[in-house]
C-alpha cells in the first residue's frame, strides 16, 4: 500500500474559497512544488457514520471517528444490542441500534477524522479527489470545510508522484446543504466521478438526488435502509441508465459462483429446466439480498413472476417457467444469534428440481457461518441431494468499493441490471 | 452423447481480476495479427466487462490512417462479430484511436508521447500503458530503444512492452536481443508472449499437477515411461511463406510453443504460485533438457516437408509449389525430436516432440505413457497389454483423457482399455477464451506468469543449438523427408520411435 504524504495540514477554508484554492493548487505553475494532480477519478462519499458517532459520544467506543467499519465499531455495536435489550439477531450497525445508542448517556469529546483517514485500499488507487460529506449528530453544528493535498509516495524507481486532494464538508444537515453549491465545480466532467452513499438509502432522498445524478456512478448498499425502498431505488436508478453498483449484490458473488458450479456438470444442467421450488433463508428481516439472488435465478432461467406477497416470515411468490409449470418461491427470515454486520445476508438456498420422468434433484447451499438443518428437512429423502457450503467473505465495504473503483466500469453489471427490477417487484 | 446445454447460471459470471485504467498501444496495427487476433480478443474482453471504462487502444503503423479509418478497418476485418453485437461494437470502437508512427523515427515517437498524454486526459487512462510490438522481429530491439529514448518506459509500474515471437533466431541473437530490451527497461516490464501459454489446457497442466495429490507422486521416471508432445496443423504455409522460409517448423513452433508445453509438463512444483517461482522452475527444467544425441543430432531428429496430397476433387499443393516458396526449398514443415531431461525426476524418460503442417488432423496434446504393470495377470481383449496414458488435449476439444484397463464384460477375466474423459466445453458452461484474450489481459494487469522470461528463452534456444548449427553448416546430415499432405508426416519419424519400440499416438 502506498503510504500517504500530506503536503499540508488540513486547512480550514470558507466553502466559497475551496474551488479557487484547489484550482490554484493544481495549476501548472504550482505543479513543480506539489507533484502532478493524478488524472484518475473523483469519489464523493456520503459518510454519516451515525452508529460510530453515537457510540463514541456515549463513551462506548474510543474515537476518533473515522467512518471506517472497524472491528472495534462492530464489537461496540454488538454490545449496544445487548445493553439496549434489542433482539440478539439485530445487526450491530442497524438503525435500531443507532436509535438506542442515541438514548445512551454521555458526552465524550469526538475527534472527527472522517474523510481524512483514507483506507489503504482506496488510496492505492490514487484518487484525484476525495470529497466527504460528514453530517454530525448535532444538527445545529455549522459548516466546516477542510482541504488537504496528499501524495502517495512514489515507490523506488517509480515515476513522479501523482497527487490528490481531500475535501471534507462537516456539519449539521442544514449546514451541509449550504455547502452543496461548491460540489459541482469540484467534480470536473473530464474525470469519472463516483458517489458512494455509505448510509441508509432512505435517510435523505433529496440530497441523494442532488448528489448522485448521472453521469456520476453510484455505489449503494441495498442492505442499508428499508428493503422496499432499497430495491425500488436500485431498480429506478438502473432503469434510468445510470451506472449503479450495489455492495449487497457484490457480496453475493460466492453464492452466484457456487450455484453455477453445481450445474456445471453437463448431466445436471437439464435439471434447471425442471425447477419446481426455490427456498431462500436470510438473516433477520431484510430480504433485499435474498430477493436479488432469486431475481437473478429467475431471470437466468426465464421465469415470469405470477404473484408475490409478503408473509409473516418473509416473502412468498409464484413464478411460471417457460414451459408453463409453476415454481413456488419462499424467502424466510431466520433469526441468527450472531448476525452479520450486513442485514439480511443469505443463510441458505434450496432448489428442488422435479422432471416429469426420472428422479428429482435437491440442491442445498449453506453459508459457511450458518447451518442448513431447516432446509435439509421437509421430505427431500427421495431426491438426489447435492449440498455445497458457500464460503463467507471477509472484505470490508472499503475493500469492496476499492474493487469497484479499480474496475472503473461505466455501466451497471448486466446481471444486476436484469435482476434489480424483478427483485423490486418481488417486494412490491 | 446429447448436445451440451449451456449452463444459464454461468453466463456473465466470470470473476476476473480487474485491469487498471489503461492505454494499449499496438505497433503494427495495420498488420494481420491486429485485426485477426488482438482486436477481436480486446473486443471479447470488452464484452465480458473485463476492460475498464477508462481504456483506450491506440493503433500505430506507418499508414496515414485517421481514427475513423482505423475503426472502419477493424470493423471490416471482423464483420460477424460486429454484426452480432452492433451496440457493443459501437461502444468499443469509440475507444479505438490511431496515430501514424514509424518506430524508427525519433520524432514520430516523441509525437506519440504527446498523443498518449492527450489520451490520458481524454480517457482518464492514468498513464498506464502497454506497448505491443506486433512488428517485424528485426524491429524488436530498435522499437524498445525508441520507446525508452522517448521516456515512455520510464515508469516500470505503469509501462510495459509485449514482444511477439520469435524472440531471436538462435541462442546468440536471443541473448543480444535480451541485452537490448533489458537496457530499455526492467525485466518485469518485458512480456515475451507465447500464445500457447494463454490456453486454458496448458494452464490446466499446472492445476492438474499441483492441485491434486494423485498425480504428482507418479509424475516421474518411476511411473512414466515416455512423453509425447504433439502440435499438428492441417493448414499449409498459407500467406506466411516469406516468414516461414526463413524460420521453418523448428523456429516457428518447437523452440517456443512446444518447448513451453514441455517445460510446464516437466517442471518441479514451485514453492508458491508466484510469477517468479513458476518461471524459475520452467527455466530450470529447460536448462536440464538436452537432445537425446547432441553429438550426432541426426539420430534424434527428423525433418520433413509436405508434398502434394489431397484428393482428385480437392488436390493440395506441396510446400515447394506454394506461392512465395523457393522451388528447391529445404525449409522443414515438420520436425520430430527426441529429448531427455537430466534431472532426478526425468532421468532416462524420453520426451518425443513433433509438429508439422498439413498433417492428418489439427491437434495439440501432451501424452504421458505410464509404465506397464509389472505382471500381467489377465489376458488383454485387444491382444496385448495396454499402458495407461494420460492425454492432455490442448486443442481442439480442450480437456483431458485417462486411459486405463477395465474388465471386459463377459464370463472371462479379460482386460481392455477405456477412456475416462474430461472436456472443458462440456464440464463448464462456456467455451474457453482464445489464448490472446487471457494474455492481453495478463499483460495489462502486469502479470508476467504466462510470459517467458529471458533465461527461459535463452535456455530454449540453447537446447536446439546443435540442430540449428547442423542445419546451417551441413544440412545434408538432417535431410528433408517429404511426406504426403494430410498424413501423419514422414515414415522416418515413425522409425525414430520404432527404434525405442514405441509408436506415435494417432489422436
Amino acid at each position: 500500500m502506498s503510504p500517504q504524504l500530506t503536503l499540508q495540514t488540513p486547512l480550514e477554508l470558507a466553502p466559497s474559497d475551496v474551488p479557487t484554492y484547489l484550482e490554484q493548487l493544481w495549476s501548472p505553475e504550482q505543479q513543480g512544488s506539489t507533484g502532478t494532480g493524478a488524472n484518475t477519478f473523483c469519489l464523493l462519499v456520503w459518510q454519516p457514520a451515525w452508529a460510530e458517532q453515537q457510540l463514541v459520544r456515549s463513551g462506548r467506543l474510543q474515537g476518533p471517528i473515522t467512518g471506517q467499519q472497524s472491528k472495534e465499531l462492530i464489537a461496540s455495536g454488538r454490545q449496544a444490542v445487548i445493553d439496549a435489550d434489542l433482539p440478539l439477531s439485530t445487526p450491530p450497525l442497524d438503525g435500531s441500534v443507532i436509535e438506542a445508542a442515541a438514548t445512551f448517556s454521555g458526552n465524550e469529546s469526538m475527534e472527527d477524522l472522517r474523510g481524512q483517514y483514507i483506507d489503504p485500499a482506496l488510496s492505492a488507487l490514487q484518487p484525484r479527489r476525495l470529497i466527504t460529506l460528514a453530517p454530525t449528530i448535532n444538527d445545529g453544528q455549522s459548516l466546516e470545510t477542510m482541504v488537504a493535498a496528499y501524495c502517495p509516495l512514489p515507490e523506488e524507481g517509480g515515476g513522479t508522484a501523482a497527487c490528490g486532494d481531500v475535501v471534507v464538508l462537516r456539519g449539521g444537515r442544514a449546514a451541509l446543504q449550504e455547502g452543496m453549491n461548491i460540489l459541482q465545480p469540484l467534480l470536473p466532467q473530464s474525470m469519472p466521478s463516483w458517489v458512494w452513499w455509505n448510509g441508509f438509502l432512505d435517510e435523505a432522498p433529496a440530497l441523494m438526488e442532488q448528489l448522485a445524478s448521472a453521469p456520476r456512478r453510484l455505489i449503494i448498499d441495498t442492505a442499508i435502509g428499508r428493503p422496499r425502498h432499497c430495491l425500488e431505488l436500485l431498480s429506478q436508478r438502473v432503469g434510468s441508465g445510470q451506472a449503479v453498483n450495489d455492495l449487497n449484490w457484490l457480496r453475493l458473488r460466492s453464492w452466484h459462483e457456487t450455484l453455477a458450479m453445481v450445474f456445471d456438470p453437463p448431466h445436471r444442467r437439464d435439471a434447471l429446466s425442471h425447477v419446481v421450488q426455490l427456498d431462500v433463508d436470510v438473516e433477520g428481516h431484510h430480504p433485499a439480498q435474498g430477493l436479488l439472488l432469486t431475481a437473478w435465478i429467475a431471470d437466468r432461467l426465464g421465469w415470469d413472476l405470477l404473484s408475490s406477497q409478503e408473509v409473516e416470515d418473509g416473502v412468498a411468490s409464484v413464478f411460471r417457467r417457460s414451459d408453463g409449470v409453476e415454481v413456488k418461491f419462499h424467502l424466510m427470515s431466520v433469526p441468527m444469534g450472531q448476525p452479520s454486520v450486513h442485514a439480511g445476508q443469505l443463510v441458505g438456498l434450496r432448489m428442488v428440481c422435479q422432471p416429469e420422468q426420472g428422479k428429482g434433484m435437491c440442491v442445498i447451499l449453506c453459508a459457511e457461518s450458518g447451518g442448513c438443518m431447516r432446509l435439509e428437512g421437509g421430505g427431500m429423502a427421495d431426491l438426489d441431494l447435492i449440498e455445497e457450503v458457500v464460503p463467507v467473505q471477509h472484505s470490508t465495504p472499503e475493500m469492496d468499493v476499492a474493487r469497484l473503483l479499480s474496475g472503473g466500469h461505466d455501466s451497471t453489471n448486466p446481471l444486476l441490471a436484469s435482476a434489480a427490477p424483478l427483485a423490486a417487484r418481488l417486494l412490491a | 452423447m446429447t448436445a451440451t446445454i449451456t449452463n444459464p447460471l454461468r453466463v456473465g459470471l466470470r470473476q476476473e481480476r480487474v485491469i487498471s485504467p489503461q492505454c494499449l498501444v499496438i505497433f503494427g496495427a495495420s498488420g494481420d495479427l491486429t485485426h485477426r487476433k488482438l482486436v477481436p480478443a480486446l473486443f471479447e474482453l470488452f464484452k465480458q466487462r473485463r476492460l475498464p471504462s477508462e481504456f483506450a487502444l491506440l493503433g500505430c503503423a506507418r499508414r496515414p490512417w485517421s481514427d475513423q479509418e482505423f475503426r472502419g478497418k477493424m470493423a471490416e476485418a471482423m464483420p460477424s462479430k460486429v454484426e452480432e453485437q452492433p451496440e457493443a461494437w459501437e461502444q468499443f470502437s469509440a475507444k479505438l484511436f490511431y496515430e501514424p508512427v514509424d518506430l524508427q523515427k525519433p520524432e514520430d515517437v516523441v509525437r506519440l508521447g504527446g498523443r498518449l498524454e492527450l489520451i490520458d486526459q481524454q480517457c482518464a487512462t492514468r498513464g498506464n500503458r502497454t506497448f505491443y510490438l506486433s512488428v517485424s522481429p528485426k524491429f524488436y530491439g530498435s522499437g524498445c530503444r525508441s520507446l525508452a529514448d522517448a521516456g515512455l518506459l520510464k515508469d516500470p509500474k505503469r509501462s510495459r512492452v509485449v514482444i511477439e515471437k520469435p524472440f531471436g533466431r538462435d541462442y546468440g541473437s536471443a541473448q543480444a536481443l535480451n541485452h537490448v530490451v533489458q537496457s530499455c527497461g526492467q525485466e518485469n516490464q518485458i512480456f515475451r508472449i507465447d500464445h500457447y501459454l494463454g490456453k486454458e489446457t496448458v494452464q490446466n497442466i499446472l492445476v492438474l499437477r499441483f492441485a491434486n495429490t494423485i498425480f504428482e507422486p507418479i509424475w516421474n521416471r518411476n511411473y512414466i515411461s515416455s512423453v509425447q508432445i504433439t502440435a499438428a496443423e492441417t493448414v499449409g504455409v498459407e500467406e506466411r511463406a516469406g516468414y516461414y522460409e526463413t524460420s521453418g517448423a523448428l523456429r516457428d513452433m518447437v523452440q517456443n510453443h512446444l518447448t513451453q508445453m514441455l517445460a510446464i509438463t516437466a517442471m518441479e512444483a514451485p514453492g508458491r504460485f508466484d510469477q517468479e517461482a513458476i518461471r524459475t522452475e520452467k527455466a530450470k527444467v529447460l536448462q536440464a533438457a538436452r537432445l537425446a544425441d547432441e553429438l550426432e543430432p541426426w539420430n534424434c531428429c527428423v525433418r520433413g516437408q509436405y508434398g502434394p496430397g489431397g484428393t482428385q476433387d480437392s488436390p493440395l499443393e506441396g510446400y515447394r509449389q506454394e506461392p512465395g516458396v523457393d522451388h528447391n526449398s529445404t525449409t522443414e514443415t515438420y520436425v520430430a525430436l527426441k529429448l531427455f531431461i537430466d534431472n532426478w525426476r526425468w532421468q532416462g524418460v524420453p520426451f518425443y516432440v513433433r509438429t508439422g503442417k498439413r498433417l492428418a488432423k489439427r491437434v495439440s496434446e501432451v501424452v504421458l505413457t505410464f509404465r506397464e504393470a509389472p505382471v500381467h495377470l489377465f489376458d488383454a481383449a485387444t491382444g496385448g497389454p495396454t499402458a495407461n496414458q494420460l492425454i492432455l488435449r490442448i486443442q481442439p476439444d480442450e480437456g483431458a483423457e485417462f486411459r486405463f484397463d477395465v474388465k471386459s464384460p463377459g464370463s472371462g477375466m479379460r482386460s481392455r482399455p477405456i477412456d475416462m474423459e474430461f472436456s472443458y466445453d462440456e464440464s463448464f458452461g462456456e467455451p474457453s477464451d482464445e489464448g490472446y484474450v487471457r494474455l492481453l489481459a495478463d499483460a495489462m494487469l502486469g502479470d508476467p506468469t504466462l510470459f517467458t522470461r529471458s533465461d527461459e528463452v535463452e535456455a530454449a534456444w540453447r537446447l536446439y543449438t546443435p540442430l540449428l548449427e547442423l542445419i546451417e553448416d551441413s544440412p545434408w546430415q538432417l535431410p528433408i523427408h517429404p511426406y504426403e499432405s494430410r498424413t501423419w508426416g514422414p515414415a522416418a519419424a515413425d522409425a525414430l520411435l520404432a527404434r525405442d519400440g514405441l509408436l506415435w499416438r494417432r489422436p
